[in-house]
């Protein structure tokens, strides 16, 4: 009988963390996947399976750190297949695709690292707060909220830079940032 | 433009601006029907519990307890717990790679326990070689679908069958986390909880046999050591 009680108790808990696989696929969608909703069911299927890991109170950083986990393994074994079909011996660097935006905000977004376009995007997409996303990347939140400054301002200048027509090579300065 | 306007912007620009709502209840039935996290049982007993359902609950444990204590083995058993150091557990693993075969050109990876004073259900690491051997067999048999090779497909079929008949056993309704058999056969195992999940797998593997190997995919992804 206890088993069961602690069966109903965990389904219970679950069905909290599962009512957010919706946010979870649109999380896969806006970072451009094409088969969202596939890994929103993998990342509810982990978080089953972990559910002791999964934060009761606030499992949204969680379920949003194991997604990106799944896009970016899903980006590297697009990258290997294109490599593999085009016969190209270099290494593909692996990139999920933010889902089209207008162009300049897109070609922005992209030179940005992927730590800092990941901050950004979290707060403004994911509707995290800076506490919260801090946790869905790892970081401790006073670290996040400096990187969130200084990706909004790196925005701000590549912006800038693209539409007063000005042409600066953006890996000069990425290379640099990117961690 | 500030940095406020950029972000004004950047939500504007939100390509899926409304998370997609929709009746999931099959998707949830499935996952739930699955083996769940055996480290939540422990945490879950701990919450309080109402005055009659506390009363059954102690009942059944001194019942418990009363049949463990029938023997002097039993008793010490119970008290001390049947757990290893880490040494012991390499060993097991060691030793439970010579008596499970992995697919073609899969080695045995590495087993790091960072903890020195950490310790472990014995036969804890016969049953990390008997999931490690269970997922490397998954793969091989996704593998072998996608490139279409039938004989592999089977191979890999009759050799998940195996370990599911001869490496799992299900742990008996009520027993504690880390349950092992005793005494503990001198085969690797790996204890299931009894929670319906190796039917699960067994439908699972069932499934991909007939065709359906969406959850065998899923099931090699998600389990990679």
């Amino acid at each position: 009988m206890t088993h069961q009680l602690d069966r109903y108790a965990a389904e219970a808990r679950f069905r909290a963390v599962f009512s957010h696989l919706g946010a979870v696929a649109a999380y896969a969608r806006r970072r451009g996947m094409r088969d969202a909703d596939a890994i929103a069911a993998e990342v509810m299927t982990i978080a089953w399976r972990r559910l002791a890991d999964v934060p009761a109170d606030d499992p949204r950083p969680w379920l949003y750190a194991t997604a990106r986990n799944l896009v970016l393994a899903e980006a590297r074994r697009s990258s290997r297949a294109i490599a593999a079909e085009s016969d190209r011996a270099e290494e593909v660097t692996p990139e999920p695709e933010v889902l089209e935006l207008d162009p300049l905000l897109g070609s922005a977004l992209r030179s940005l690292s992927r730590l800092d376009r990941e901050a950004l995007l979290l707060v403004a997409w994911e509707d995290l707060t800076p506490s919260q996303a801090a946790r869905s990347l790892g970081i401790n939140p006073a670290a996040f909220r400096v990187r969130l400054l200084r990706a909004r301002r790196r925005l701000r200048a590549k912006l800038d830079e693209a539409s007063s027509g000005r042409r600066r090579d953006p890996k000069t300065h990425l290379d640099m940032e990117t961690t | 433009m500030t940095t406020e306007s950029i972000m004004f912007r950047l939500r504007r620009a939100n390509p899926v601006p409304q998370a997609p709502a929709g009746d999931q209840a099959d998707l949830f039935a499935r996952i739930i029907s699955s083996p769940g996290d055996p480290r939540l049982a422990g945490r879950v007993r701990q919450r309080p519990l109402g005055n009659r359902r506390r009363a059954l609950v102690v009942a059944f444990a001194l019942g418990v307890a009363a049949l463990l204590a029938s023997t002097a083995f039993a008793v010490s058993h119970w008290i001390t717990g049947d757990v290893v150091r880490p040494p012991v557990t390499k060993r097991e693993y060691r030793d439970a790679q010579a008596q499970l075969t992995l697919p073609p050109g899969v080695t045995w990876p590495q087993f790091h326990i960072t903890e020195p004073n950490s310790v472990t259900s014995r036969g804890g690491g016969g049953a990390r070689a008997v999931g490690i051997a269970q997922n490397a067999w998954e793969c091989y048999w996704v593998r072998a679908i996608n490139r279409g090779d039938s004989a592999a497909e089977q191979r890999a079929y009759d050799q998940l069958k195996g370990l599911l008949a001869n490496n799992v056993i299900v742990a008996p309704i009520g027993a504690p986390e880390g349950w092992t058999p005793l005494p503990l056969p001198k085969h690797p195992i790996s204890v299931w909880a009894h929670d319906g999940g190796l039917n699960y797998v067994r439908d699972m593997y069932a499934r991909a046999a007939a065709g359906d190997s969406h959850d065998l995919a899923q099931s090699c992804r998600v389990n990679a050591p």
